[in-house]
């Protein structure tokens, strides 16, 4: 199983990419992604790199392709049988989609959590934590499992709430436990980076601000690119904003990239002006 | 229109009550406890007498067919709604959807010409394997609607957590759907467990209480169907009733079994 951290032997030649320099710190580097579902393309040239312990988050109105840029960058999206990508997606200079990459190695390497919150239904809350990193190898015996538990759920700050319940069900928690249920169990197997698709558009208020801290707080160790059309979120939340739009001509391109204050205080580009002061989206 | 679908369902509901009406107003003139636990006895024109050589046949024959069956159908359900790469799977979902339509008596006969005349003899073997051919499209099928209706969030929580596919279908598929799993195997058991023509040719039947599957053992359906040719003799004709009043019995008991196993495994881990 390839794991995927770079080793300085084995780095490919990097090409010098135009436009900008790239940071040392880019843990994802995304460049000119084209995504098609059959023959409509749904997502032309997207660049942009996400960060080490940053959010990144990734903006636009319905329909600009977020989401799928985003499960391209774990390989979630060749799961759709009419799916296709063309570009490249490096993780720490590793080509994600090169030839001997298991897809696997990459979904271990680069969590996801999804939009609407999906524990395992049959399974306890211990279990849904741990039962994948048991299938995988990375923890043996209870002793190992019980450390690992309390690690993740710390971590996603639920340990806390349902340390006295471990044996419930994971779909008995409420929606927001659920989620920060499914981000434990994202960490347990072990990512450098996790990838969140409009995680909270299923939560209130109050869980929806629990889950921006922890992404803040997740932030502190693993690259977090998070899908929002939620504005006020990005601001809150991320370091890093890329602002995707589409128009009739085109499929879900890349308007403007940049440092999250900046697109929100001193946007270049009229559109991202348009749709940050809500006069679209 | 109110009163026009009521009257349907009362028309439907009709055959349904009478049946039950008349099984248990028949049934229970023959029946007792010691009808289950003793063997035949008595005569054309005689009553008393057991259906336990039948009862003992039934569950032997039918518990082996469906060990033969549920794992089968179960794999075949697998292969076909989760390893559905190429075009066997499409040939192998064919194939089962034909043996469903083939008529039991036909299976009784194929049976017959593959175990029996193999064997040199009839034998429970043979009629386990007659009602396990009954019971794999059903359980097959069923399984396979169910594999279908398991959540794409749910296939796709495993995928991104990079699981092996074979440890997501055994640790996370088939718990989530287990209750429908069972439901169709209890569907297969009910519609098995009344055949009577597969095992015409196979099992042939018996008044001997036999537990020696090598040898010709009586079902249930048998045991109707010998005593309820004997028109013009009540003694038998009651016997018939009772058998099978203790058949559909055991298919109630089944079913409650069934449901109440299905609601265990879905508890477990709560």
């Amino acid at each position: 199983m390839i794991r995927l951290q770079p080793q300085a032997a084995t780095l490919p030649d990097q090409p010098a990419v135009g436009h900008t320099v790239r940071s040392m710190d880019a843990a994802i580097d995304v460049q000119h992604l084209n995504a098609y579902y059959g023959t409509k393309q749904v997502v032309r040239d997207v660049t942009f790199v996400a960060r080490q312990r940053a959010v990144t988050a990734i903006i636009g109105p319905s329909g600009s392709g977020k989401s799928t840029v985003l499960r391209s960058l774990n390989r979630m999206l060749e799961v759709v049988p009419s799916a296709r990508i063309e570009g490249k997606i490096l993780f720490h200079g590793i080509d994600i989609y090169g030839r001997d990459i298991d897809p696997a190695a990459v979904r271990r390497t680069i969590g996801m959590v999804f939009q609407q919150p999906n524990p395992f239904p049959t399974m306890s809350i211990y279990d849904n934590v741990v039962a994948a990193a048991r299938f995988n190898g990375l923890v043996k015996g209870r002793a190992q499992s019980d450390e690992l538990l309390e690690r993740c759920l710390r971590q996603a700050a639920l340990w806390d709430e349902v340390k006295d319940s471990l044996g419930k069900s994971g779909a008995s928690l409420s929606g927001g436990q659920q989620q920060r249920l499914c981000i434990a169990r994202a960490l347990a197997v072990n990512p450098e980076a996790i990838l969140m698709d409009e995680p909270c558009s299923a939560l209130d208020p109050i869980a929806t601000l629990q889950i921006e801290q922890l992404a803040r707080d997740l932030a502190q160790t693993y690259a977090i690119v998070i899908v929002t059309h939620n504005m006020q979120q990005a601001a809150r939340a991320s370091d890093d904003t890329v602002f995707m739009s589409v128009d009739e001509q085109r499929a879900g391109y890349v308007v403007e990239t940049g440092p999250t204050s900046q697109i929100f205080t001193n946007p270049t580009n009229k559109t991202t002006e348009d749709y940050i002061t809500g006069r679209f989206g | 229109m109110l009163l026009l679908c009521l009257a349907a369902g009362a028309i439907a509901l009709l055959p349904l009550v009478l049946v039950l009406f008349y099984l248990l107003s028949e049934g229970l003139k023959a029946w007792s406890p010691a009808f289950l636990v003793s063997p035949p006895g008595g005569g054309v024109t005689t009553k008393g007498g057991g259906a336990l050589n039948a009862i003992v046949g039934t569950l032997e024959m039918t518990g082996l067919g469906l060990a033969i069956a549920a794992p089968l159908g179960l794999a075949v359900a697998l292969y076909v709604a989760e390893y559905r790469e190429g075009r066997m799977a499409v040939v192998v979902r064919t194939a089962v959807d034909l043996v469903a339509g083939i008529p039991s008596i036909v299976i009784g006969l194929f049976v017959y010409s593959i175990v029996v005349v193999t064997m040199g003899h009839f034998s429970g073997y043979a009629g386990a394997i007659a009602l396990s051919l009954i019971m794999l499209p059903i359980i097959a099928r069923t399984s396979e609607e169910m594999f279908k209706i398991v959540p794409r969030q749910l296939r796709e929580g495993t995928m991104a957590l990079a699981m092996p596919r074979w440890r997501a279908i055994v640790s996370v598929y088939i718990p989530t759907v287990a209750t429908g799993i069972v439901t169709g195997i209890v569907l297969a058991v009910s519609r098995a467990i009344g055949e009577t023509a597969p095992l015409l040719f196979t099992a042939l039947g018996s008044s001997f209480v036999v537990t020696d599957m090598n040898r010709p053992m009586s079902a249930l359906p048998l045991y109707m169907f010998q005593n309820a040719l004997n028109i013009g003799f009540p003694a038998a004709v009651q016997r018939a009733w009772a058998a099978a009043l203790t058949l559909v019995a055991i298919v109630l008991l089944f079913n409650v079994l069934g449901r109440w196993l299905a609601s265990r495994m879905l508890l477990k881990g709560r």
